[in-house]
């Protein structure tokens, strides 16, 4: 109808591109050097997405939202009641023989190092000179004796930092729950006429976009868990080492170290096959099936369960993808490594409907149609 | 003290009493109103300002609270004028149905406010409440019957058909 009208066109306008990849990485400096808020405000957004659905369930039962939310809080509450009644004293009781068995651990873990090595040593000759063995025990000596110290300060400081910043989590999160809709109407409210509909269009695209991916997530994490316990369970019960409920926590703490891509999954696996190493030194064999096993889920992982779950919802090139997650990790480390997707996807509904915007004459002409009549409805009241 | 004052519902809002009135949110209920009020944005233009031109993307519905509005469609000996929209009538529903072009051009002919209903906003709103949903759903098919019949025999479609 209009053949002006053409904003597919813009869409693949490199500048926009390149403003994309510039404000995530933006970004990610920004929600770094405000890292003590945006951790629990970042938190609080993922738990709105994954609680959210619950309460549109219980809307449909019949009840207001502010009566869903209500239900929801009163079944937090009890719920984290019976968890601190029952479950969390066998925890922490737990968590103090896990700690006094650390040592053992460590040594034990020390011990099947050294004996690997040892044997490599025994097989090749540039093992042997290069004293692998030997080398490694004065440095995790050297480590234990100086920085290992410092690290616990430092971890014990880290936790001291970020208590208090994820206590926030609740709080902020019932807000976003109650309030959200408000402050969406509100936000909208400074938005002039003539890109109303674009904007409304754009909070609904990146509304749909985030939940995807939250959801995607929380899916992917469930799906790593099951078959990483499973596997774990199956492998390792006929030896004794792992219950049903220990393979599937272990499963699931591997799942979360995941969520930072490439070198989470990669932590995960080392930290199962430490675990089946430590508790079973003589079975080589156990451990190389954990690490086929560890194989075999991140191949499922890359090809069946990422597409079912988070793939689809940020449609990127797998090269930016990459370039993204790498670029992230070196601006932001952790963080970086953990945000860049989910940033990227915002930043590109945002830099996709700017564009539609901003290069759309009609629209940019009645923005400008606005700005002339309040110019002549004023200078009509003044008089000039 | 009036006691029966405490069995009485307080007043309806003015806006939604408006709204209440459009054909398509007729039937809902005032339970149905109240949900309904959160996803209405409210909307000033001044006259001679465009709400939404003819061949853009629709994403949502307007109801006419104040003022006066006129559409215009293009044609072949140019612009014609389908008709002025008044406080209580509503325009754009065509969008809630998808987003194709927009068949007018709205302009405020005075100074006037609308509500704004925005699609995906609705559809969110019908899946929390199916029975809300399935009443707007009904509502829209009433409107689109009535404007087929009308063309049919042989008259202009009323100038919300836009």
């Amino acid at each position: 109808m209009n053949a002006e009208r053409t904003p597919e066109r813009s869409l693949e306008h490199p500048i926009i591109w390149i403003a994309v990849i510039a404000g995530s990485l933006g970004s990610i400096l920004l929600l770094k050097a405000v890292a003590w808020l945006a951790f629990p405000l970042i938190l609080a957004v993922v738990l709105y997405y994954l609680v959210q659905p619950l309460l549109q369930r219980l809307q449909l039962a019949g009840v207001t939202p502010a009566q869903a939310l209500g239900i929801f809080l009163g079944a937090a509450i009890i719920l984290t009641l019976i968890f601190s009644l029952t479950l969390l004293p066998s925890m922490l009781s737990s968590l103090a023989n896990f700690q006094d068995q650390i040592p053992t651990y460590w040594d034990r873990l020390q011990g099947v190092i050294r004996d690997n090595l040892l044997a490599l040593e025994g097989r090749f000759a540039f093992a042997k000179n290069a004293r692998l063995a030997d080398s490694l025990q004065e440095q995790l000596n050297l480590f234990l004796a100086g920085a290992g110290k410092e690290y616990v300060a430092d971890v014990a400081l880290f936790l001291l930092h970020w208590l208090p910043s994820l206590l926030l989590v609740p709080f902020l999160t019932f807000f976003f729950l109650r309030d959200g809709t408000a402050f969406h109407r509100l936000v909208l409210r400074a938005v002039p006429n003539a890109f109303f509909e674009k904007t409304l269009l754009l909070f609904d695209r990146m509304d749909q976009q985030m939940r995807a991916y939250f959801r995607g997530m929380f899916g992917l994490t469930m799906l790593d868990t099951v078959s990483l316990g499973l596997g774990l369970w199956f492998l390792g019960h006929g030896a004794g080492i792992f219950g049903f409920w220990d393979a599937m926590a272990l499963g699931l703490i591997c799942a979360v170290f995941a969520w930072v891509p490439y070198i989470g999954s990669g932590l995960g696996g080392l930290l199962a096959v430490a675990t089946v190493a430590v508790k079973a030194p003589q079975s080589s064999g156990l451990i190389l099936a954990v690490v086929i096993l560890f194989l075999g889920v991140r191949l499922l992982d890359e090809f069946l369960y990422t597409p079912i779950t988070v793939g689809r919802a940020l449609r990127m090139h797998p090269l930016i993808t990459v370039m993204m997650i790498f670029s992230g990790g070196m601006l932001g480390g952790v963080y970086g490594l953990l945000l860049a997707m989910p940033l990227l996807g915002v930043f590109t509904v945002l830099g996709q409907m700017f564009a539609e915007i901003w290069f759309d004459p009609r629209l940019r002409a009645r923005y400008h149609a606005r700005g002339m009549l309040e110019k002549q409805l004023a200078s009509k009241d003044l008089g000039i | 003290m009036d006691l029966t004052t405490l069995f009485r519902a307080p007043p309806m809002d003015p806006l939604l009493k408006i709204v209440s009135g459009v054909p398509i949110f007729r039937e809902c209920n005032r339970v149905e109103l109240e949900a309904l009020k959160l996803h209405l944005h409210e909307r000033h233009f001044l006259a001679g300002e465009i709400v939404f031109d003819e061949g853009e993307e629709g994403e949502g519905m307007y109801v006419v609270i104040r003022g006066k509005l006129r559409a215009n469609r293009k044609g072949r000996l140019g612009k014609k004028v389908l008709g002025v929209i008044q406080p209580g009538e509503s325009f754009g529903e065509m969008a809630l149905l998808g987003s194709g072009p927009r068949m007018a051009t709205v302009v405020a002919e005075e100074d006037s406010t609308v509500l704004a209903m925005f699609r995906p906003e609705l559809v969110a709103l019908a899946q929390a409440r199916p029975r809300l949903g399935f009443k707007i759903a009904m509502g829209v098919a009433l409107v689109l019957e009535l404007r087929l019949r009308r063309v049919a025999e042989g008259h202009s479609p009323e100038p919300s058909s836009t």
